[in-house]
């Protein structure tokens, strides 16, 4: 879990592993733990979209089929509710979006490391909510109306608003990276602390009730979270 | 003692940070591997689930809509030819009450030409019989008036056998026969 006791009685928290090392251009690039875990969650999540998507009939004849539209008319629904109908175009990114992101947090189940518990994981995801918004700007208000609204409502607003392009994404990620982390790190410590104990009482039942809070409930809360805060974001972006 | 304990401890610190990345590092590769990774799991998702629901439950929709719309065409047909055999009922029992109305009258007309008929006829013999009995009424009286007057004057020749004048006897006679005349 990337956590390990130093000597006998310290606790530290580590960011990911390195697994390997490769050099390109010249630079030495670090692949970590966050990338390998998330090629096992593309991977699985590859698998579970073409199974729920083989052979899909008019006439549904499958559970299959069923759970499948659902999870679509789901998404498409949300999408829809947030953004409006004109946003219907990004219903498909926030989709694999939410899944990546649940399954990612998902996998700190397995003892892996969350890739979501690594601030680059999550940082790309809102660099890329940075470039939707600043398109979205830019496609509806056009070359004027994008750097109009660095201005409004006043000229003086000028630096606020520049921090608040880059606040938005940021405080977006660090959010999700912060209650992921969290998690990770209270697990940790308290299976640091029952270590310690020694006591078979607390280590029995207590793990598991924080586990499936941390683990399972904060992780399907930030993905919604963070799609909402994308979709929001980028529906908010839209010049007139 | 003490001091090694604490070399040991930074030695296994260093080998954990030489093991593992920093806390808040921003790692590029990673960034990079994320977002390909992110590309890799939208097209995923895009391509063997989103569209494929997608065209599905619009195949769907069109398939419904088809189903409604041939559904109000045969209503409609339905209705049509509903009025059009109401229509073509109403006239075969206009034409049906017609023809019975005619054959009626038909009838009644030949009814009342065979009455007059019959009664034409009746009226006819009965004013042919009438004649004739009239006829032999006449013939019969002739008759008798011819014997009579056979009978009356052989009688009275044969009471008289005296002479009586020609004068005498056709003024007998006469009066003996209107006498008769009358007594018919």
């Amino acid at each position: 879990m990337g956590m390990k006791l130093l000597a006998d009685s310290t606790f530290t928290v580590n960011g990911a592993l390195k697994s390997a090392e490769f050099e390109l251009f010249g630079a030495t690039f670090t692949l970590s733990e966050s990338v390998v875990v998330e090629w096992i969650v593309v991977i699985i999540l590859g698998v579970l979209f073409f199974v729920l998507g083989r052979n899909l009939k008019v006439r549904p004849t499958s559970r299959r089929q069923i759970i499948a539209e659902y999870i679509v008319a789901t998404f498409t629904g949300m999408v829809n509710d947030s953004m409006g109908a004109k946003y219907k175009k990004y219903t498909p990114y926030i989709s694999s979006l939410f899944c990546f992101s649940l399954c990612s947090s998902l996998m700190g189940l397995l003892g892996l490391r969350a890739p979501t518990a690594d601030i680059s994981v999550v940082g790309s995801w809102a660099l890329i909510t940075f470039v939707l918004v600043q398109r979205n700007k830019g496609k509806t208000g056009g070359v004027k109306g994008y750097f109009k609204s660095f201005v409004e409502p006043m000229p003086f607003m000028l630096p606020f608003n520049i921090i608040g392009e880059i606040a938005n994404p940021m405080s977006q990620a660090l959010r999700h990276f912060g209650n992921i982390v969290s998690g990770m790190v209270i697990g940790g410590l308290i299976y640091f602390a029952l270590g310690s104990f020694a006591s078979g009482v607390f280590s029995i039942g207590l793990p598991a009730v924080l586990s499936l809070y941390f683990d399972l409930f904060s992780s399907v809360v930030q993905a919604y979270i963070f799609v909402t805060l994308t979709m929001s974001y980028v529906a908010m972006a839209e010049c007139d | 003692m003490h001091m090694d304990l604490l070399a040991a401890a930074a030695k296994i610190a260093a080998e954990q940070e030489d093991k593992y990345l920093s806390f808040v590092d921003i790692n590029p590769a990673t960034i990079i591997f994320t977002l390909i990774n992110t590309l890799v799991i939208f097209l995923l998702y895009r391509i063997f689930l989103h569209n494929k629901v997608m065209a599905v439950m619009d195949k769907r929709r069109e398939a419904i809509n088809a189903e409604i719309d041939a559904a109000e065409t045969a209503h409609k047909e339905a209705d049509e030819a509903k009025a059009e055999y109401d229509q073509r009922l109403r006239e075969s029992k206009d034409e049906a009450d017609k023809i019975v109305a005619a054959a009626v009258k038909k009838a009644s007309d030949r009814e009342a030409e065979i009455i007059a008929e019959a009664n034409a006829n009746a009226a006819r013999m009965k004013q042919q019989a009438q004649e004739s009995i009239e006829q032999e009424k006449r013939r019969a009286l002739n008759e008798v008036k011819d014997q009579i007057s056979e009978v009356v004057v052989l009688a009275a020749s044969k009471v008289c056998e005296k002479e009586i004048s020609q004068q005498d006897n056709a003024e007998l006679i006469e009066s003996f026969l209107v006498g008769v005349g009358k007594e018919n």
